[in-house]
C-alpha cells in the first residue's frame, strides 16, 4: 500500500508542476537566507555567537525530545502525541523534587547544587520513563493490531489527559523554575557562553550518545532493530515483541524527561501546555532528521534549534512557529524520508 | 412541495409568536421588593491575569452587596470570566456580553479588564444599549479617535459603536498617559535614556509600549531594541535580552499583562543583565512577582488609576472590604477602581428608575444616566465623563517593588488630562 | 424537494429496527422546533440566552458533520480543522465588515449573509484543496501532522498579517446577517415590519438560520453518503490498494472528501463571525479542532446522526455542565461538611478552582476510552463498527458494501 503511495509521491515530484514547486521552494530558501546572512553580518560576530550558543543549546533539548519520537515511530508507526507532555512533566516532577532532594536556591551556583541534580534527574528520569510504560501497557497495546486511526486517537487522548493532570495539579500559570545553575560564563569575542549552555549542551550530547551505544550495541538495542524490521519475524526468533516495545517507550519518556528538567533549570519557567508546541517542534526535528533513525533526531534537533534561535534572534519571533511548521509540511510533502532517511523499511 | 414549506415555515413563525407572547405577561409586581436588577461584571477570574482580575470582581461584588437593593429593587451580583487557557480571550468577552444581553434583569456591566475583550464587547454591547463601565481598559483607541487608530488596532471608536451612540465608560487614564508617565519616570527618575521595548502584540501591550517609545524618544532618550512577541508560544526571551545588553539598555519596558508572560523575561535577565524592568497596569500584581522570581526586586509600574490608600476619605469603605475579604491577595491595584465603577452603575440605575417614574428602567436609559454622571466622588477620585467616556480627570499612580517579602509599594500620583 | 418528501415519508412509515438513523433523525428534528418553545415556556421567557446558546452549538454541530465527512467516511485524520474554520471566519470578516476599508484596499465590503455563506464556503474549500492536494498522498498518520502543522500556521497568519488582519486584535463590529423578510416579525426582536434586510439582534433568528443551515447539510451529506462517491470513500477508508484496483481515483476521492469537510468547516465559520460579530486569530486553535474530533468519534465516525448527538452533547458538556460544575462541587463540599476542600491552600486552589480545570483531562478521557471500550462511538453506523471491531488489516468488509447502501 505504502509503496503505490511512495510511487504517486515521487511521480507528484517529477511532474512538470511539481518541478516547478521545487524550484520555487529551493528559491524561497535560498532567498531566507540570503536576508538573514545580511542581518548576521549587519549585527557584528559576537552576537552571532550569542546566538549561535543559545540555538546549540536550544537544540541540544530539541533532540533529546525528538529522539523518543523517533524510537516510537521506528518501532510501532506510531506518532506518539503524548511524547511531548511527558517532557512538559518531566519537568513538573522535577519541580517538584528539587525541594525533597534539598535543591534550593540557597545553593545555586555552588558545588553543593551536584549531588541532589544528579538524584533529581535519575528519579525524574525513573518516574517518566515508569508514566510512559504504563501509557503504553494501558493505551496503545490493546490497539496494536486496530487501524492505524485507532491509536493515533488515543496518542492525541492520551497527549490531553496528560495536560490535564498538569493543568490540574498546577493550573495555567508559568511555573518560575529556581536558577540553580551557574550563571557565570566564558567571555568569547565579546559574547558570553554561560556555564548553563555548556552544561545543557554537554548532558545532552551525553545522553544522546550512551542511548546511540545501547542501541547498537547491547542486546535489547538489538531486538529493538530487529522489531523495528519485522515485527513477527522477531516474534519467531524467541524475542519479546512486549517487553522489546516497554522497553523502548521507557527509554524514550526517560530521554523525555532529562530533557524537561534541562529545559526547566535554563529557561527558568514552565506552563502545563508547553508540550504542545514544544513537541510539535521536536517532532519536526524527527521528521527533518528522518523519522526512525537516531542520529537524524539529533541532526534534526539541532538544525531546529538553529533556526529557532536565528529566527528569534534576527527576524520577527512572531514567524518563528509558522517557519517551523511549514518546515514540517515541505519536509513531509517533499522528503519524508527526511535528510538522514529512514533507518526503518517502509512497510 | 414548494408551497408546503411555506406552511412548515409558518407553522414554526406561528409558534414562536405564541412562545413569545405567553412570556410577555409575566414579571413585575412580586413581593415586597419590585423585583430583580443584576449588576454582572467580566474579569479575568482564572489563568495569569487572575491576579487583576479577581481583585476586581470583588471590589464590583462588594459594592454591589454594600449596596443590596435600590429604589425597591434587589440588586445581587453575576460574575463571568473571560480567560480561555490562561489567558483573557476576546472572543470568550463577547460571548459572555451575548449571555448578559440575554438575560432581561442585567441593566448594565463593569468591565472587563483587557483592552482586547472591550474592543470584542463594545460593538455587541452597542447593537443592545447595553451600558459597559470600565477600571482598567486603558487603550485610546477605544474611545478616542487618533490617525494611527485604524492602522494600530484596525478600528477606530465609530466602528466600535454601530448604533452611534456611547455606551462604553472607563474612569482609568487612557495610555496616552499612561506610555508617557512610564517614559517620563524612566527618564527623570531612573536616569534612563537607552531602554529595550517589548509588547505581547495584543492591543493594550502594543499601544502602550509605542506610547512609551513616542515618549522616550521626545525626551531625548532612545529605543535600542524594539520586538513583539507571541507570548503564547515563546518561552525564550535571551536573544531579544542579549541584543538589548549589546546594546547598552539602561531599562527593559515590556507591554504586557499577567496573561501573557509580563514577568518571565525579568527572570531571564538574570546573568546576562541587571537593570530596571518597567511594567504598565497589566504587570503590578502578585502574579509578575512570582514570574520574576528571584528577580523580582527593581520592578516600576504603572497604574492608571488613584490607589484608594490615599484617599483618607476612603479608610471605611477599604476595612468593611477587607472584612469582607479577608485573603491578602484579594485586594488588587484595580479593586477600588472596579468598586467606584460598579458604584457609579448603581447611582446611574437609581436616576433611570426615577426617571421612569419608579419602575424598572431601559437600558438605553441606564446608559443615559451614566452618561450623565457628574462629579461622582468615589474611593479613588471624582469622576465625570466626557462625550468620548473618558473620565474628565483622569490619575496615574507608580508603583515599585520593594519590602520583604517584596511587594508593589506606591510611590507617587499625579492627576492628567484635564 | 419531491425526494425530500417522500424520503420523510419513508421514515415515518419504515420499522424503527430497521433503520435506527431515521428514528433518530426525526427525534432530532422534532427536538430542534420544540425547543425554543420548550425553552420559553419553561424559563417563563428568559430563556433567550439558552437558545443563543444552542444557535452556537449548531455551529459544533456543522463542523462536526464536515469533519465526520472526512474522517467518518474517508478515513483521513485531519487535526487542523478549525484551520478552515478559521479561513470560513475570515473571508466573512473581510467581505462583511468596515475592516477592509484600514487595509491597503481602502474600501469596505458588505456582502450580505447569505452570499457571503457561499464565499467562506468557496475560500475554504479552495484551502483544502491547495492543502490537500499534495499532502493526501502521504500515508495516514504523516497527513494527521500535516493537517496539524496547518492548523498551527493558519491562525498565525491571520495573527502576524496585521495589515490585512489586525492582527492579534481579531476584527470586530462584523455585519449581522440580514434576512429575507418572511422571518421577519416579533420575533427578531422588534416590531413587525415589512421592510426588506431587516437586520437581527435576537438569538432565536440566529437559531433559526441555524437549525435551516443544519438541516440542509444533513441532507446533502446523507445524500453524498449514498452516492457512488460515498462508496468510493468508504473503498479508499477500507483498504486503499484494493480501492484503487478497482478504478477508484484514490487521491482524487480524498481530495473530494477534505475539500468538501473545509467548505463545511468554512460554511460554519461564516456564520459563526456573523453570530460573534468578531474574529480573532485565538479562536481557532488545536483545542477546537480537538473537540470537534472528540464530537465526532464520541457520537461514531461515519454516521450523520451519531456525530450531530456527539456535538451537541459534548457541546452541552463543555459550555453548560462544565462552568456551573465548580459552584456545585464547592456547594456540595459545603453541604457535607467538607469545608476544608474549598480553602486554597499552595498548589490546591479550591475544590471549584479544580473543578475549573477539568476539561482538558475530560477531553482525554474520551478520546483514550472510546478508543478503548467502544471505538464505533455511542451511535454508532454498523458498518463503521465491524470495521473498527474487526480491524481492517485481518478482515475487509468490502461484502458490506452493498448491503449498506441499499
Amino acid at each position: 500500500m505504502v509503496g503505490s503511495l511512495k510511487q504517486a509521491r515521487v511521480a507528484f515530484v517529477e511532474a512538470p508542476i511539481g518541478r516547478l514547486v521545487n524550484l520555487l521552494v529551493i528559491l524561497a530558501v535560498l532567498y531566507v537566507i540570503f536576508i538573514l546572512a545580511t542581518k548576521i553580518l549587519a549585527q557584528g560576530p559576537s552576537y552571532f555567537l550569542q546566538i549561535l550558543t543559545y540555538g546549540v543549546a536550544n537544540g541540544a533539548i530539541y533532540a533529546l525530545v525528538a529522539l523518543g519520537y523517533t524510537m516510537v515511530y521506528g518501532i510501532i508507526e506510531l506518532i506518539n502525541f503524548a511524547h511531548g507532555d511527558l517532557f512538559t512533566l518531566g519537568g513538573f516532577i522535577s519541580l517538584f523534587l528539587l525541594p525533597i532532594f534539598g535543591a534550593d536556591a540557597s545553593k545555586a551556583g555552588t558545588a553543593g547544587i551536584i549531588l541532589p541534580l544528579i538524584a533529581v534527574f535519575l528519579v525524574t528520569m525513573l518516574i517518566c520513563g515508569a508514566i510512559n510504560v504504563s501509557i503504553e501497557r494501558v493505551a496503545y497495546r490493546p490497539l496494536r493490531r486496530a487501524p492505524r486511526l485507532a491509536p493515533l486517537i488515543t496518542a492525541v487522548g492520551m497527549s490531553f489527559v496528560l495536560e490535564g493532570l498538569m493543568f490540574l495539579w498546577k493550573g495555567p500559570f508559568n511555573l518560575p523554575y529556581p536558577n540553580l545553575l551557574p550563571t557565570t560564563g566564558i567571555a568569547i569575542g565579546g559574547a558570553t557562553i554561560g556555564l548553563k549552555d555548556i552544561f545543557v549542551i554537554a548532558l545532552a550530547a551525553i545522553l544522546m550518545v550512551v542511548l546511540a551505544l545501547f542501541v547498537s550495541r547491547s542486546t535489547l538495542g538489538k531486538a529493538m532493530r530487529a522489531t523495528a524490521q519485522d515485527q513477527d519475524a522477531t516474534e519467531l526468533m524467541g524475542i519479546d515483541i512486549n517487553r522489546t516495545i516497554a522497553a523502548t517507550f521507557f527509554i524514550g519518556a526517560v530521554l523525555a524527561g532529562a530533557g524537561g528538567t534541562i529545559f526547566g533549570l535554563y529557561y527558568n519557567t514552565l506552563v502545563f501546555d508547553l508540550g504542545f508546541s514544544a513537541g510539535l517542534f521536536a517532532f519536526t526535528a524527527a521528521v527533518f532528521g528522518g523519522i526512525g533513525n537516531i542520529q537524524g533526531a539529533a541532526l534534526g534537533g539541532l538544525l531546529i534549534g538553529l533556526i529557532t534561535a536565528m529566527w528569534d534572534g534576527y527576524m520577527e519571533s512572531t514567524w518563528t512557529q509558522v517557519i517551523i511548521f511549514a518546515i514540517l509540511i515541505l519536509v513531509l510533502v517533499f522528503r519524508p524520508t527526511g535528510l538522514l532517511g529512514m533507518r526503518v523499511p517502509e512497510k | 412541495m414548494q408551497r408546503r414549506w411555506y406552511t412548515a415555515g409558518a407553522i414554526i413563525a406561528g409558534l414562536a409568536m405564541v412562545a413569545t407572547a405567553c412570556t410577555g405577561g409575566t414579571g413585575g409586581g412580586g413581593g415586597t421588593t419590585k423585583g430583580e436588577i443584576i449588576v454582572a461584571s467580566d474579569q479575568p477570574t482564572s489563568g495569569g491575569d487572575a491576579s487583576d482580575g479577581i481583585p476586581a470582581q470583588n471590589g464590583i461584588q462588594f459594592a454591589v452587596e454594600q449596596a443590596g437593593s435600590i429604589k425597591g429593587f434587589k440588586l445581587t451580583f453575576k460574575g463571568w470570566d473571560d480567560t480561555v487557557n490562561g489567558n483573557h480571550d476576546p472572543q470568550k468577552g463577547a460571548q459572555n456580553i451575548q449571555e448578559m444581553i440575554a438575560d432581561a434583569k442585567i441593566l448594565g456591566m463593569v468591565g472587563p479588564n483587557n483592552s482586547n475583550v472591550a474592543r470584542a464587547m463594545i460593538p455587541i454591547a452597542n447593537r443592545a444599549s447595553f451600558v459597559m463601565i470600565s477600571a482598567a481598559n486603558t487603550n485610546e483607541c477605544l474611545t478616542q479617535t487618533f490617525p494611527y487608530c485604524e492602522a494600530d488596532t484596525g478600528t477606530t471608536p465609530a466602528k466600535l459603536r454601530p448604533n452611534g451612540v456611547n455606551n462604553y465608560f472607563r474612569i482609568a487614564a487612557a495610555d496616552t498617559f499612561q506610555g508617557p508617565a512610564a517614559a517620563d519616570y524612566a527618564v527623570d527618575t531612573l536616569k534612563a535614556t537607552k531602554v529595550a521595548v517589548w509588547s505581547d502584540n495584543e492591543t493594550f501591550g502594543k499601544g502602550v509600549a509605542d506610547k512609551f517609545s513616542t515618549e522616550l524618544q521626545k525626551k531625548g532618550g532612545t529605543v535600542v531594541v524594539r520586538q513583539d512577541f507571541d507570548t503564547k508560544t515563546t518561552n525564550d526571551w535571551k536573544p531579544f535580552l542579549t541584543d538589548a545588553k549589546n546594546k547598552g539598555a539602561q531599562a527593559i519596558y515590556a507591554g504586557a499583562t499577567s496573561g501573557t508572560k509580563i514577568c518571565i523575561p525579568r527572570a531571564q535577565m538574570k546573568g546576562i543583565l541587571d537593570v530596571p524592568y518597567m511594567v504598565p497596569d497589566g504587570g503590578v500584581n502578585a502574579q509578575c512577582i512570582k514570574d520574576a522570581a528571584e528577580s523580582a526586586a527593581n520592578m516600576y509600574g504603572t497604574v492608571a488609576a488613584a490607589d484608594a490608600n490615599q484617599n483618607p476619605d476612603a479608610k471605611a469603605t477599604i476595612d468593611a472590604f477587607k472584612a469582607r475579604f479577608t485573603k491578602k491577595e484579594d485586594v488588587g491595584s484595580y479593586t477600588f477602581p472596579a468598586y467606584d465603577c460598579a458604584k457609579i452603575l448603581i447611582d446611574a440605575i437609581g436616576r433611570a428608575i426615577d426617571a421612569n417614574g419608579g419602575n424598572l428602567p431601559s437600558r438605553e436609559q441606564v446608559r443615559k444616566a451614566v452618561s450623565e454622571t457628574k462629579n461622582f466622588k468615589g474611593t479613588t477620585g471624582t469622576y465625570t465623563f466626557d462625550p468620548n467616556g473618558d473620565p474628565t480627570s483622569p490619575t496615574m499612580a507608580i508603583f515599585q517593588t520593594k519590602g520583604s517579602p517584596l511587594d508593589w509599594v506606591f510611590v507617587k500620583q499625579f492627576g492628567v488630562g484635564g | 424537494m419531491r425526494r425530500l418528501g417522500s424520503r420523510l415519508g419513508s421514515i415515518l412509515e419504515s420499522d424503527p429496527r430497521k433503520n435506527p438513523n431515521a428514528v433518530v433523525f426525526l427525534l432530532l428534528a422534532l427536538g430542534a422546533i420544540a425547543f425554543p418553545i420548550g425553552v420559553q415556556i419553561v424559563t417563563r421567557g428568559s430563556g433567550s440566552f439558552l437558545i443563543s446558546q444552542a444557535a452556537d452549538a449548531g455551529v459544533y454541530v456543522l463542523l462536526a458533520i464536515g469533519l465526520n465527512v472526512v474522517v467518518g467516511f474517508a478515513g483521513l485524520l485531519d487535526l487542523g480543522y478549525a484551520a478552515f474554520f478559521a479561513i470560513g471566519a475570515y473571508t466573512y470578516a473581510f467581505v462583511a465588515s468596515d475592516h477592509m476599508e484600514f487595509t491597503p484596499i481602502h474600501q469596505a465590503i458588505h456582502i450580505p449573509f447569505w452570499i457571503a455563506l457561499l464565499v467562506g464556503m468557496f475560500a475554504a474549500a479552495t484551502a483544502g484543496a491547495i492543502l490537500g492536494a499534495p499532502t493526501l498522498r502521504l500515508r495516514g498518520d504523516y497527513l494527521a501532522i500535516v493537517t496539524l502543522g496547518f492548523g498551527e500556521i493558519v491562525p498565525r497568519l491571520f495573527r502576524n498579517a496585521a495589515t490585512w488582519t489586525s492582527g492579534v486584535n481579531g476584527i470586530s463590529a462584523l455585519d449581522t446577517p440580514a434576512l429575507p423578510i418572511w422571518i421577519n416579525g416579533p420575533w427578531s426582536g422588534d416590531a413587525f415590519a415589512v421592510v426588506q434586510n431587516f437586520k437581527i439582534i435576537d438569538p432565536l433568528a440566529y437559531y433559526v438560520i441555524m437549525a435551516i443551515l443544519v438541516a440542509i447539510s444533513v441532507v446533502l451529506v446523507n445524500n453524498l453518503r449514498r452516492s457512488r462517491m460515498g462508496r468510493a470513500w468508504m473503498a479508499v477508508r477500507e483498504d486503499e490498494v484494493a480501492a484503487a484496483a478497482m478504478g477508484v481515483n484514490t487521491v482524487g476521492v480524498k481530495l473530494l472528501a477534505f475539500g468538501i469537510g473545509a467548505a463545511f468547516s468554512g460554511f460554519a465559520g461564516t456564520f459563526y463571525g456573523a453570530k460573534l460579530s468578531l474574529v480573532s486569530p485565538e479562536n481557532f486553535g488545536f483545542t477546537v479542532s480537538i473537540t470537534i474530533l472528540i464530537m465526532v468519534v464520541l457520537g461514531g465516525m461515519g454516521n450523520i446522526p451519531g456525530v450531530i448527538v456527539g456535538a451537541l452533547l459534548i457541546y452541552y458538556v463543555i459550555f453548560n455542565i462544565l462552568p456551573g460544575l465548580p459552584q456545585q462541587a464547592a456547594d456540595f463540599a459545603n453541604s457535607i461538611g467538607a469545608t476544608g476542600l474549598n480553602t486554597p491552600s499552595g498548589d490546591w486552589p479550591g475544590l471549584s478552582g479544580e473543578v475549573q480545570r477539568l476539561k482538558f483531562l475530560i477531553f482525554g478521557l474520551i478520546l483514550v476510552l472510546t478508543m478503548l471500550l467502544r471505538p464505533q462511538g455511542l451511535l454508532p453506523s454498523r458498518q463503521r463498527a465491524e470495521e473498527l471491531q474487526k480491524g481492517v488489516h485481518e478482515d475487509t468488509v468490502i461484502e458490506d458494501l452493498n448491503a449498506e447502501t441499499t
